[in-house]
């Protein structure tokens, strides 16, 4: 049984001109404990819905959606499933409940009905894994914006779920804030074993990712390793850009250096050191 | 717009700091009843040195609680002024006098004594919002008013909705801003004389304003739902208040000192009581 | 042309809390500028830009603000003929649409500025057409049923509709996916074809490099100083000192120095560094 599965989930809304418009179509996908999953797509492609859809925050018209097994659209099953995914949401402005960031991270323990040394235990520890044990008494005005995502990061870590969703939650930050908040969940994935679904179009962040689900208007165009950058048709029909250096390569391979397909800034380098100097030996 | 100084925490380590949040509540209360209370300006002068001893304990710069003077300052000044103005007293004849404004001597005490309760009604309130988080602040009242729930008062989301509003009253005034400074860069008339034209130039920033905030109420829910959150049910607390001795000696010390200014106001022990301290 | 002599702003003035966000900023955009604004969060660009039209008002003895022919530092400024040549695109600008229509939400800048109903209105169409949006389609829509890209174009038009001869814009890029960004830096040129000059803050170096002609980077409130995107990008000593991120294209430029690989660090597009890989590679290969 998987962690997370998607039996063909459809899902629409009505729209501005009271028309229903399709969101998700034919969804079917399975995530498993411990996986670091990018999901791409550009807005509009239904990426935030599917994110709302696995913790129950809205139920499936279509299909199912079942976390360890049990369908999201089971009232009495929802406590457990929130337990058990977490969402990071974009705007860190509007996650915080309370004014002092470490009552904030404690909202999450709190509504477990935990014991206070238990919720205080998580609270530092969920402080300390995204390195802002120094703020814990200070208020959200006087943080930077990725410290502010790190601070919802915490909040949701301290309910220690099995998978966290960040839905485009680097999306309003500057770069400094977005390798932040990349490292922090990098580490998290690694260190703690914990799955993530990282929502995302910043296509150098997917490729930190092991799995890339591609979303295009509603349907899943593609699923798979990095090895998916050696099909670019499929992110440019999604309407999304390649990583730089992937790009730079399918143009070299076109005019018959051969560079092959790197998967990271490094690799790509190397590649074109290598002709390079094996053109030089020739 | 941006200093903001009431609702916001000052975090410090000091009695006033840990003093337990619900017995700085009623403390409050009992402070407020007194100041009303409060007649002579030997009495003021009384409430004044316990202000400023309990800043002094809070470690807070006393800049920061004066400022929420600023505030309030110009209802200050105004509502002393008319009191000076237009007191009469028929026992007296006027210090000075310009048409039908006559000045007083009592009228100027009158005056003085008014702003300055005004003064310390504003005080402790601001002594308490810097001292108290949110949190704290709102844990003790939900503490407080729980009796209440006997008569199916939603007591806790009370509680919750008040703690909200201090989250994001900050966050909507600095939105608002934003949204003026927008709407006057695309020629916007705020600064009409003109007051039927000052309030439809407020349409093109209330609707934006009411449309984000219902956003941020949207993305609060769901992220509180995200948080397991399902109400007071089941619901435990990081920080449990705790009553320590050391709160029911303030709440008895300040006890006496309303004891205190009832009988320097009402003289319940006569003269006598006061020539005997020597003042 | 703006010009910027000696100007120096203090959030609360003479209260303890006072903190001082510009240091003697001296600048100068030209007609004709893509003049890109960058800099760390904090750093003061937006309250720099917030001068240029007079919203935030110049402090006295704080140095002066020349737009044009409009000294910003005396008392009494024509705000009504500032805001008409200087338009100001926020930061998420969709957040500012307010009325019942498209047509109505864009028209609402031109008839600030005192035009008629036929003229705003016409305005206002043509502004909807230049972004890209199908005037005929959308306009008697109601913005708030937009989807996010789109809302953000209609923003843009209401600015555009005014016929600014100066376009500031505040990361107008933030938050959209790549498609998107792309659209709306298209947009950008062509209205500059109408609208010399532009000024844009952004914390995108990508699109910095490729857009802007002259940088001015800005460090604690201070002008680190005004460079080519080729001065700035070409030089890492110059970028540590100011504390600039590297475009994507930079830093792969670096990355291929460091294995031997010499191609121009200088370069600012995919095309450019293309171009240079081959032509070192291909070097080699002869």
């Amino acid at each position: 049984m998987s962690f997370l599965e998607f039996k063909n989930v459809e899902y629409s809304y009505v729209g501005g001109d009271d028309e229903l418009v399709s969101a998700l179509k034919d969804i079917s996908l399975t995530v498993e404990r411990g996986e670091f999953v990018a999901l791409v797509g550009c807005n509009g492609s239904g990426k935030s819905t599917l994110a709302r859809l696995c913790n129950g925050l809205i139920a499936p018209d279509g299909g199912e959606v079942l976390v360890d097994g049990k369908p999201t659209t089971d009232k009495s099953a929802l406590f457990d499933i929130r337990k058990k995914i977490g969402i990071v949401f974009q705007n860190p402005d509007n996650q915080m409940v309370t004014t002092i960031v470490e009552d904030d991270v404690a909202f999450g323990p709190e509504n477990l009905g935990l014991k206070p040394d238990e919720i205080r235990a998580r609270v530092d520890w969920a402080l300390k894994s995204v390195g802002m044990s120094e703020h814990a008494k200070s208020g959200p005005f006087r943080l930077s914006g990725g410290q502010k995502q790190r601070v919802a990061i915490a909040g949701v870590l301290a309910i220690k779920p099995e998978l966290m969703i960040l839905d485009e939650a680097t999306g309003m930050l500057d770069p400094n804030g977005r390798r932040e908040v990349l490292e922090v969940v990098k580490k998290l994935n690694r260190d703690e074993n914990m799955a993530v679904i990282m929502i995302t179009h910043f296509m150098e962040e997917a490729a930190a990712a092991d799995r890339i689900i591609v979303l295009n208007k509603g349907s899943i165009a593609a699923d798979g390793g990095k090895e998916l950058f050696n099909t670019p048709e499929v992110f440019e029909d999604a309407g999304l850009d390649l990583p730089l250096y992937v790009r730079l390569a399918r143009r070299l391979n076109d005019i018959g250096m051969d560079v092959g397909c790197p998967l990271t800034a490094d690799e790509f380098a190397a590649a074109v050191a290598a002709i390079a100097t094996e053109g030089g030996k020739r | 717009m941006r200093d903001v100084s009431m609702g916001q925490y000052y975090p410090a380590s000091s009695p006033v700091h840990r003093a337990d949040p619900r017995f700085k509540l009623v403390i409050l209360i009992l402070y407020l009843v007194t100041v009303f209370f409060c007649d002579s300006f030997f009495s003021f002068g009384f409430m004044t040195l316990f202000v400023l001893i309990t800043i002094f304990l809070s470690r807070v710069p006393i800049l920061k609680v004066l400022k929420s003077l600023k505030l309030v300052i110009i209802i200050l000044v105004f509502t002393t002024l008319l009191m000076m103005i237009f007191y009469t007293d028929t026992k007296s004849a006027p210090l000075a006098e310009w048409g039908i404004f006559h000045i007083y001597l009592n009228g100027i005490y009158a005056a003085i004594k008014l702003g300055w309760r005004l003064m310390l009604l504003v005080l402790m309130p601001t002594v308490l919002t810097l001292t108290s988080t949110p949190t704290e602040l709102c844990d003790g009242l939900e503490s407080l008013l729980s009796p209440l729930k006997v008569l199916h008062l939603p007591v806790h989301e009370l509680a919750l909705i008040m703690s909200i509003a201090l989250r994001l009253i900050p966050t909507l005034i600095e939105e608002t801003d934003k949204i003026v400074n927008a709407q006057r860069a695309r020629g916007a008339a705020f600064e009409s004389r003109n007051p039927f034209k000052k309030i439809k130039a407020m349409i093109p920033v209330l609707i934006p304003l009411f449309v984000s905030s219902f956003r941020r109420a949207d993305e609060l829910a769901d992220a509180m739902d995200s948080r397991c959150y399902r109400g007071a049910k089941g619901r435990t607390r990081m920080k449990k208040l705790k009553a320590k001795l050391s709160d029911f000696v303030a709440l008895l010390f300040w006890c006496a000192i309303t004891v205190c200014i009832l009988f320097l106001n009402y003289n319940w022990f006569g003269w006598a009581f006061i020539t005997a301290l020597g003042i | 042309m703006i010009e910027i002599k000696n100007l120096s702003f203090t959030y609360s003035p003479k209260t303890p809390f006072t903190t001082q966000a510009l240091f003697d900023i001296n600048l100068r955009i030209e007609t004709g500028d893509f003049f890109g604004i960058i800099g760390s969060t904090g750093a003061g660009k937006s309250t720099l830009v917030s001068h240029f039209n007079g919203l935030t008002k110049i402090q006295k003895h704080s140095g002066a603000v020349i737009v044009d022919d409009i000294d910003l530092s005396v008392k009494k400024i024509d705000l009504k003929k500032l805001r008409a040549k200087v338009g100001m695109v926020f930061q998420y600008p969709e957040h500012q649409l307010f009325a019942d229509t498209v047509l109505k939400d864009v028209m609402f800048g031109p008839k600030n500025l005192g035009l008629s109903n036929a003229e705003a209105e016409k305005r206002a169409r043509d502004a909807i057409a230049l972004v890209g949006l199908d005037c005929a389609e959308i306009a008697e829509r109601s913005p708030f049923e937009l989807s996010g890209g789109q809302k953000r174009r209609v923003a843009l038009a209401g600015v555009i509709a005014m016929h600014p001869e100066i376009l500031v814009l505040d990361e107008p890029t933030a938050g959209l996916d790549p498609k998107g960004k792309r659209e709306i830096m298209d947009l950008i040129l062509r209205v500059k074809s109408d609208c010399p000059t532009v000024v844009m803050i952004s914390h995108n170096m990508d699109e910095i490099a490729e857009y802007c002609n002259k940088i001015a980077v800005l460090k604690h409130g201070r002008v680190m100083g005004v460079f080519s995107p080729r001065e700035l990008f070409g030089s890492e000593d110059l970028l540590e000192s100011c504390g600039v991120e590297l475009p994507l294209v930079t830093e792969l430029a670096v990355k291929l120095n460091a294995l031997g690989i010499a191609v121009d660090k200088s370069v600012l597009t995919e095309n450019e560094l293309f171009e240079e890989i081959k032509k070192a590679a291909g070097a080699k290969n002869a």
